[in-house]
């Protein structure tokens, strides 16, 4: 038994003569052992080799790895890995329930039970492993199984209808599966582990303990750091367990799986040489002591010194063999070992040093136990990703797991590879961070480049037919998410389009969304993702239903659940500036304003010390403000008759004009007063994007009203209408919709036309786009809301004046209530005294943010020693300095 | 009209906010302040700042010019039956209500050979270069020390230890931190919070000894030197005393005032004789002492509303840590470190490649701790979060990454 290699030689004889078929035996006919069939016959096209598969168990390979599945209605004959006819077609004869029992390696013939002997040219032993079972008293009474073929589960599942309470004893992979399985089976559940948290070789102490949690949220009991001591037993049947901790459980069933060991019985007993702790020893081909035989998945001790209990690796090892045995080569020297898997609902995932067991490695780290995660990350000193445990969300695992085998620096700051989705976490970052040559899936060795010359070059127009023709994903599995979003950014790239719902918690677009909110009276985000959605939100749905809900209820933004879904902008009703300050905007429709107003706004730029500068939609914006002088600023703008411009909302931003026909010599309509009745009228109109208008007096166009959402030039019979322009980015040139309109049928023009693009486009749509992926273009746009082609006008008209008749400015409102002033209040922990993370330095006789590494000073900084006492709201007291 | 006359004893950054506070209400109170420092009312949480130059001490001051401020008299005797006080120059004032804004004192810690040792022995001076960073006079002291000095020591690794030998290394000093706890600032951080700081220092050049105390000094009027209780010596010129504050209660205890660790008030801040009251780091509200300026603010505000008839009670403050503005930033607050499974929810987010740690400590919708270490972008929203209690937002992950920039 102690390991000695006996070396074999000049065995080759058989080998040497055959023109005619070789004899190959296979013995064990599991996952690895179909796939080496699979992977012989698609090489030896010429059947040089006759090959006689000996298989213990009563049927044919199958699925082990979703064995569990068997529980959930899977039948054997859906778990089955060969293909219908596939034996016959190839000429292989396959012996079910006959194993191997003896090989002689002398006369290179196998003795099956059965008494049948097999003269072979090449031997390949698969014989995998089988279930340690640690020799406990009572181990072996009725109600103690094992969790390793289908025949077990049928027993498991049969003594389980009298059982009712289960323990599993192991805390691995297969022990929490088969924890699920006695669960779903309404057994009360428990888990004994010896090591002091579950799956204690994949994952580390901190993900071990999210694991527990998520899993004792299912009602399984954990009972880590605990060793069994004994099954007790009364008439045969198992009855109680007592641990090591002192604990003892009523059990009527108890399901070992407390690892795995290589079967290599057959190997020993005909002189092959085994590992020390099991495993029959194989080279870089594979194959063993003996140069005519081979072993091939978990039986194997690889030349690595590892014996790997993942089939990944075994099929690697089944292709090496097949090549040797079919004049090729491919040296298998280890595989990484990277897992993820869904246990019981949880993600788990695991890769590379996962354990952070490089010198110097830095753990990055996210946790947040209300929503059961668990991620961190093994950073090299010099940035490069070395591995990671995830738990509860394995999401990025298809991005992270070929970015740590690819060694190459990590494409964004490691805390955001460990932040979810919603907080712009690695999915946000993208497959696009992945280098061409990194390994998608690994079953089948296919890396991104492939994928995207799948699409690319060869024409697959979609995700099946990427993986009929790469194979990639047809495997474990875990790698479609990630292989679905590169191929759909290929084809993006390509220029096809690719539809898809508002996020993973809704399936709907955001114009289906709008229709159920409208059509059902939804008012709160929570019933609409209770009814319409799964999961709790993210930050790409709660701002979106956040903006359909305002668009509809007219309600303040403030209030009750409302509030949360905000973003920071909307929370405190102003605009976030680069250093952490606010800017504030009041309306000036249509950007006319009296001396007065001028004045006003003036002497609170001056009292607060704020930097002021005229907006490109005409008006006033003022930068610098802290949180807690929002509600001081805008109660002196509000009894100064100003209110919100809106300025951070989703929503209308200005109706810009010219100074039109009333002043100038060329204007034919009055613009200005257009602009302004048109700004009082959309105020307040929350949308899926900002929107913007213009009004131009005459041609001319001074007001600039075609690169506008909607645009409005003044003609001697009436108005034209533009719709769909837009600035910024991808600047696109309005498209007139409607000529010489009177003003009342303008409007309604332009409420039927707003309504539609809020009710249909797609959330942070804005309309230029909305225009262009509009099937049927503008003239369908022109039938909707000019002819009611759909019939809807009158659904839209009632929108729109609900929005006028209910609309309220919602900073008179913050302030006329307690409860929505009270965010507002101070910051710092010392009231008062200036927050020295907001810094400024002058410039051009105004304040500006302190740039990094500038020493900026905080405002307000309110008197000093010996100097005067500032007033309450204190005054600008930086010292500007003209330079 | 005649005014009722109020006299604050203390005229520390307490004694500044009553006042801005009693004038915003009324703008013609009579008020004077007797503060034995030599300067008006000034924000000691920015002394480090000062230290460091990086602001000017004319900058910290607090407003307090509407008041009659009585630098560098001592009070040293109250007489709250006749309504007097009385100065160490013997000068004696009435008032109608006096308020107690006594501040608190730098504790010594238990060190051998503290004092200098050539005369008197124990009881005399402090040894020439050991130093208290509580006034702006120890500021000036310790900024005038510096340039001479070549290695320094803090002893005491709370916050104001810590932003004491930040400051030191920012002046260039090699600075050693003598903590006793087993990890920095263990009141206000959890054991992985404050081994991100001690990484943050490390990299500023401040050495941390954390689970050790400082045993006794060297040197007979110099200090040269601190021995550890583990033996270890640590050769040092410059060495700043960090320990904690204690209430300066003598003049209240004296006058017959109920006295536990602090001053004893009430929800109306007062004292437990007639038209007497005390607010600031003096006090104890229902068993707690604070030594941080928002508490005392909080109650000079609510004592200002009270003296002017309006209806106000003080109930005690949410309160935390912070320091800013320099390389190593700190904020944090409340239950830190929940026992292990409790009703709490825990979010930790941690890249030590940029030196930062952040937690949110949750109860329902409702956060009751938060530590930030080396990123602080989110301080606002979280400090807000906590102080009053709000419903945390839905993502509470939003109180630890700031969000995306506005369009």
């Amino acid at each position: 038994m102690i390991e000695s290699p006996t070396p074999q030689s000049g065995q080759t004889s058989a080998n040497s003569t055959a023109p005619a078929a070789r004899r190959l035996v296979l013995v064990g006919h599991g996952m690895v052992g179909q796939r080496f069939l699979e992977a012989l016959v698609e090489r030896d096209g010429g059947g040089a080799w006759q090959v006689t598969v000996l298989c213990e168990e009563p049927r044919a390979a199958y699925d082990r790895v979703h064995l569990t599945s068997y529980f959930s209605g899977m039948s054997a004959d859906e778990l089955s890995m060969v293909p219908a006819g596939f034996m016959d077609e190839h000429g292989i004869d396959l012996r079910l329930g006959d194993p191997a029992v003896a090989v002689d390696r002398e006369a290179r013939t196998v003795t099956a039970r059965s008494g049948e002997t097999f003269g072979y040219d090449a031997l390949v032993l698969a014989t995998g492993s089988y279930p340690f079972v640690p020799p406990v008293p009572g181990h072996d009474a009725d109600g103690c199984f094992v969790y390793r073929t289908i025949e077990d589960l049928e027993a498991i599942e049969a003594w389980a209808k009298t059982a009712k309470t289960g323990a599993v004893v192991g805390g691995g992979l297969l022990g929490l599966e088969a924890a699920g399985a006695l669960r779903a089976m309404g057994l009360d559940t428990h888990v004994v582990e010896f090591a002091p948290r579950l799956m204690a070789i994949q994952i580390d102490a901190g993900g071990g303990e999210a694991l527990r949690r998520k899993i004792e949220e299912l009602g399984v009991t954990v009972h880590a750091g605990a060793g069994t001591q004994e099954i007790g037993v009364a008439d045969g049947r198992a009855r109680t367990m007592a641990l090591s901790n002192g604990e003892t459980l009523d059990v009527d069933l108890v399901v070992f799986s407390a690892g795995v060991r290589p079967r290599d019985q057959l190997a020993r007993d005909s002189g092959l040489a085994v590992g020390e702790r099991g495993g029959i020893v194989v080279d870089e081909s594979c194959r063993t002591s003996d140069p005519a035989v081979w072993a091939i998945g978990e039986c194997a001790l690889a030349c690595d010194g590892r014996v790997y209990g993942l089939v990944a690796p075994g099929y690697q090892m089944a292709e090496t063999v097949a090549h040797e045995l079919t004049g090729g080569a491919k040296a298998f020297t280890g595989a990484d070992t990277s897992t993820k898997l869904k246990l019981l609902g949880v993600d788990v995932a695991s890769f590379g040093d996962a354990h952070g067991a490089a010198e110097g490695c830095l753990e990055v780290l996210y946790s947040n136990s209300r929503a059961g995660v668990y991620k961190k990350l093994v950073v090299s000193a010099d940035g490069r990703l070395l591995g990671g445990v995830l738990v509860g969300d394995a999401g990025s695992y298809d991005l992270l797991r070929p970015l740590c085998l690819a060694g190459s620096p990590l494409p964004a700051p490691p805390e955001q590879l460990v932040l979810p989705e919603s907080a712009g976490g690695p999915v946000a970052i993208g497959a696009s961070a992945l280098p061409d040559e990194a390994l998608v899936c690994s079953c089948h060795n296919v890396s991104k480049g492939a994928i995207r010359a799948a699409v690319a070059e060869q024409g697959c127009a979609d995700v099946p037919a990427v993986k009929k023709c790469t194979r990639a994903g047809t495997g474990c599995g875990s790698c479609v998410k990630m292989l679905t979003t590169i191929v759909q950014d290929e084809l993006a790239a390509n220029g096809v389009e690719v539809a898809k719902g508002l996020c993973e918690h809704f399936e709907h677009t955001r114009a289906e969304l709008f229709e159920i909110v409208q059509v059902r009276g939804i008012t709160s985000f929570t019933r609409l993702i209770e009814e319409h959605g799964t999961g709790l939100g993210c930050d790409v749905c709660k701002p979106a239903v956040a903006s359909i809900l305002a668009s509809l209820s007219n309600g303040h933004i403030l209030d009750g659940e409302q509030a949360a879904l905000q973003d920071t902008n909307d929370h405190f009703l102003a605009n976030l500036q680069r250093n952490g300050s606010y800017s504030v905007v009041p309306r000036i429709p249509g950007g006319e304003i009296t001396p007065e107003g001028l004045i006003t706004i003036g002497e609170i730029a001056r009292d607060f010390g704020l930097y002021t500068k005229i907006t490109g939609g005409q008006r006033i914006d003022m930068f610098g403000a802290s949180v807690d002088q929002l509600p001081l600023i805008w109660a002196r703008l509000v009894a100064a008759g100003f209110e919100s411009g809106h300025a951070y909302g989703k929503a209308l931003r200005t109706v810009k004009s010219c100074v039109g026909e009333t002043w100038c010599r060329y204007g034919v309509q009055d613009s200005v007063g257009l602009a302004i009745e048109l700004e009082l009228r959309y105020r307040g109109l929350r949308s899926p994007h900002k929107l913007k208008s213009a009004v131009s007096g005459c041609a001319r166009e001074c007001a600039e009203a075609q690169s506008k959402d909607f645009g409005v030039i003044a003609t001697s019979a009436g108005w034209n209408l533009y719709i769909g322009g837009n600035g910024g980015m991808t600047p696109r040139h309005a498209d007139l919709l409607a000529s010489d309109l009177d003003r009342e049928t303008l409007i309604r023009t332009i409420d039927r036309f707003l309504m539609f693009y809020i009710r249909t486009a797609d959330r942070l749509e804005r309309t230029a786009p909305w225009v262009e992926r509009m099937e049927g273009g503008l003239d369908h746009l022109r039938a909707v809301v000019m002819d009611d082609s759909l019939g809807i006008c009158d659904d839209l008209d009632e929108l729109m004046q609900r929005h006028v008749e209910t609309y309220e400015d919602e900073w008179r409102a913050t302030l006329e209530d307690p409860e929505r002033l009270r965010r507002f209040v101070s910051f710092v922990n010392a009231p008062g005294t200036p927050d020295p993370t907001v810094t400024f330095v002058a410039e051009r006789d105004q304040i500006r943010p302190a740039r990094p590494g500038e020493e900026g000073v905080s405002l307000p900084i309110e008197g000093s020693v010996d100097g005067p006492t500032a007033g309450l709201i204190a005054g600008p007291t930086l010292e500007v300095r003209t330079s | 009209m005649i005014r009722r006359q109020i006299a604050v004893v203390g005229a520390g950054m307490a004694a500044a906010r009553l006042t801005a506070q009693l004038f915003a209400r009324d703008p013609g109170a009579a008020v004077t302040l007797f503060g034995d420092e030599a300067y008006a009312p000034y924000n000691r949480a920015l002394l480090a700042d000062v230290l460091t130059g990086r602001l000017p001490a004319g900058t910290i001051g607090l407003p307090s010019s509407a008041a009659q401020v009585r630098t560098g008299v001592e009070v040293v005797a109250v007489d709250t039956a006749a309504r007097t006080l009385e100065s160490a120059d013997g000068s004696i004032a009435g008032y109608d209500t006096l308020v107690f804004a006594t501040g608190s004192n730098p504790v010594l810690p238990p060190i051998r050979n503290l004092h200098c040792t050539s005369n008197t022995g124990e009881g005399g001076e402090l040894k020439q270069g050991v130093h208290a960073f509580r006034t702006l006079a120890d500021c000036a002291r310790l900024a005038a020390a510096v340039p001479g000095a070549r290695r320094a020591v803090v002893i005491g690794g709370g916050i104001l230890g810590v932003s004491a030998a930040r400051a030191l290394a920012a002046l260039g000093l090699p600075v050693e931190i003598v903590h006793q706890a087993p990890y920095l600032m263990e009141r206000h951080l959890d054991e992985d919070g404050g081994a991100a700081l001690h990484r943050a220092l490390d990299r500023l050049g401040v050495a941390v000894y954390a689970e050790n105390r400082a045993k006794s000094l060297h040197g007979t009027d110099r200090a040269e030197g601190v021995t550890l209780a583990n033996g270890y010596r640590l050769d040092a010129d410059l060495v700043v005393l960090a320990c904690g504050a204690r209430p300066r209660v003598g003049l209240a205890r004296a006058a017959g005032l109920e006295v536990r660790t602090g001053i004893v008030v009430d929800d109306g801040m007062a004292a437990s004789a007639p038209d007497v009251y005390a607010i600031g780091d003096c006090t104890e509200h229902r068993g707690v002492v604070h030594g941080l300026s928002g508490p005392a603010w909080e109650q000079a505000d609510v004592l200002a509303a009270r003296l002017c008839g309006a209806e106000a009670a003080y109930t005690g403050s949410r309160v935390g840590a912070r320091l800013t503005a320099g390389p190593v930033e700190i904020a944090a607050f409340g239950d830190v470190d929940p026992v292990a499974g409790g009703a709490h929810d825990v979010i930790r987010l941690a890249d030590p490649t940029r030196g930062s740690y952040k937690k949110l400590v949750l109860r329902g919708d409702r956060l009751v701790g938060a530590i930030l270490v080396g990123d602080l972008a989110t301080v606002g929203a979280l400090t807000h979060a906590y102080e009053r209690d709000e419903p945390v937002p839905a993502d509470p992950l939003h109180l630890l990454i700031p969000q995306g920039a506005p369009q």
